[in-house]
This record gives structure tokens, sequence and C-alpha cells, in this order.
């Protein structure tokens, strides 16, 4: 399910976010030293974090699992008469098994 | 069989809600009792699963030793009295059940468990009308009990009073509207009970579970018959004749394509 390709892409995408965030906080260090104002990000490091972004995003989705049948039905359909009408708060114990006991396996 | 595909399979059935006893049992004996220690967390989920499943085959030496080993771990739980009455009640020792159980009402009233096999008890004693009586009495005080809806509709069946069965079956269509085996259900207690328009009621329940499952076999045969006798029924007018002609074919042949 989760292939080596889809782990990696994941790692990637990670470091990259990371990497992004170490570069946004070594420009702003860098704006204080050399005493100028923040306006904006530059745009490499915002298209990388976003870029990023998805592709963790990516990744992650088919690391998690698979994914659940939306429609409410779906889940039911393999339901069947024989589990459903089975109640075990109200067992009777008082039924063939005590008889047909000696015939089990055991 | 490996332990771990025992717990797998054991786990499955717990999840899946099904009545395996005597093969339960045998898993039991086979596999999974001595590595009942590896199970971690899980093992206590084991033990009281095998325990109503040693009752339910009569196995009393099994069930006493499932027991032993829960009150060990959990002293003076409800749930592990609840275990013990239920093992007085597979002895036939109903008086002492009842105590037990009066005794675990009293110290939890809102705990729904020990109402319901007292209800259980009078089931097993045969008296269906007082467990009637009593459930309706339970169902008043905790309406939400699905499983309860399920057993007051299955006691009335078995007094036949089908129209307090249906009702019962409708509240249980409210609680999951989303659940084909309860359209079924009300559709084959509607068509049991008979007359023309339960026929047509019965005709739409067995439509609407085949809507939310479309191989459902039992709802095929079902329309088919429902279908069947709305058309052959006197007081059916030619246009709804041929409506049911249409049903009668539509069901024969999702059922050959089986």
């Amino acid at each position: 399910m989760a292939s080596t390709l889809h782990k990696t892409i994941t790692t990637v995408g990670l470091i990259f976010i990371f990497h992004a965030a170490y570069s946004a906080a070594q420009h702003r260090s860098y704006l204080r030293i050399t005493d100028q104002e923040f306006t904006s990000l530059p745009v490499d490091i915002v298209v990388q974090g976003i870029l990023s972004l998805f592709l963790t995003m990516y990744g992650v989705m088919y690391i998690a699992g698979d994914f659940k049948e939306i429609r409410a039905t779906e889940e039911l359909q393999s339901k069947t008469w024989e589990t459903q009408r089975n109640l075990p708060s109200f067992y009777c114990f008082n039924h063939r098994g005590k008889l047909l006991r000696p015939h089990f396996h055991q | 069989m490996h332990w771990t595909e025992a717990r797998d399979l054991v786990r499955k059935w717990r999840e899946d809600n099904v009545r395996k006893s005597s093969e339960l049992i045998e898993i039991w004996e086979n596999s999974l009792k001595d590595k009942v220690h590896k199970l971690g967390d899980e093992q206590y989920q084991v033990l009281e699963q095998v325990c109503v499943g040693a009752l339910d085959c009569h196995r009393i030496d099994v069930a006493e030793y499932c027991l032993k080993k829960l009150m060990a771990q959990f002293k003076d739980s409800s749930r592990i009295l609840l275990l013990n009455a239920m093992e007085l009640e597979a002895i036939e020792m109903y008086d002492d059940a009842i105590e037990l159980l009066d005794a675990l009402i009293k110290r939890d009233a809102t705990n729904p468990a020990p109402r319901k096999r007292k209800i259980a008890i009078l089931r097993s004693q045969g008296k269906t009308v007082e467990a009637i009586k009593e459930l309706t009495v339970y169902l008043k005080r905790f309406a939400i009990d699905q499983e309860a809806w399920q057993e007051l509709s299955d006691l009335y069946l078995s007094e036949q009073e089908y129209g307090k069965a249906s009702f019962c079956m409708e509240e249980l269509i409210l609680h999951n509207p989303h659940n084909h085996l309860f359209h079924e259900r009300l559709a084959e207690i509607k068509y049991t009970q008979g007359g023309f328009d339960n026929l047509e009621q019965a005709r739409a329940y067995y439509c609407q579970a085949l809507k939310l499952n479309r191989n459902n076999m039992r709802a095929l045969f079902g329309l088919y018959l429902t279908a069947y006798s709305i058309a052959t029924s006197q007081k059916c007018v030619s246009a709804k004749k041929k409506e049911a002609h249409n049903l009668m074919s539509f069901a024969m042949k999702r059922i050959s394509q089986r």
C-alpha cells in the first residue's frame, strides 16, 4: 500500500518545507542585520513552501491508508441477516447446545 | 492454526457480531488457550467472548476458567459480575441469577445490560408475555436501544402480533435508514400479515431494500412473491396489475442473472 516511492516523496516534501521555513528565518535575520524594513518574503521561498506542501500532501494521501466509501449504504452491503439478528445482550442459553454438547469436538 | 491467525479470526467474529460458539471454543482450546497472555490488553476481550461462547455450548468448565482469569484481573467489576450471572443462567439457577442482576441494577441504575439479561431470563423460561411487558417498560427508559427494539420485534413475532412487530421494525428503520436488512424484514412482516394494503407496503419496502443493496437475493424473491400476490388479488385495478407484472419480470430477470 504505502510504497517506498510515496514514503520518499513525503520525506522529501517535509525536508523542503523545513528548508523553506529555515530560509524565511534566515531572510528575516538578514533584514534585521542590514536594517531594512520587512515587506514580503522573496518569491522563491514562497514558491518552494507551497510546492513542497503539495508534494507532502500527495505523499501522505498514499501512506495514510485506503479511502473509505462515502456512500453510507456501501458498508452495509456485505452484512447479512445472520449477523444482524444476532443480539449478544439477549442471548438465551436454554437451547439445544446443552444436549448436543457431547457431540461437539472436545 | 497459528495463534496470530486465531486472534485475527476471533477479533473479526467479535467485531462482526458472529455467533459461532462451537467453532470459537475449538479455536480456543487448540490454539489460543496457551497463548492468551501474548495478546496484551485484548486478552480480556477474548476471554469475555470465549466465556459467553462456552456458556452457549454449555462448556461450563471453559467458562469457569475464563471467569476465574477475568476475576483475578478485575475484581468486583459489573461487567464480570454480569458474566457470572450469565453462568448461573446457563446452569438454570435463575433465581440466583436474578438476585445478582437486581444487585447490579441497584448499584448502577443507568446500566442497561443487567436489565436486558433479566428479560433474556424471562425468555429462556418461556415467559414470552412477561418478557414483552418488561421489555416495553425497559424501552420507555432506554428508547434508543436498537438491540432491544429488535428483540421486541422478535418476541412479538413469536406471539404473532405482526402489527406491533412491524412498529418495532419501523422504529429500527428510523434509527438506521440505510440498512437494507431492516427494510427487508419489515417487508417480510407486512407480507406475512397479508391483505391488500399490507402487500402494497411490503412491495414498497422490498423495493427500498433493493435500492439500498441491489444484490439482496431474499428481497428479490420477496418482491417477486409480493408482486405475484398483488397481481392475482381481486382488489387490484388493472393499472396496478400491469405495474405488478413489470415488477415480477424485473425481479425474475435479476434472480436469473445471478
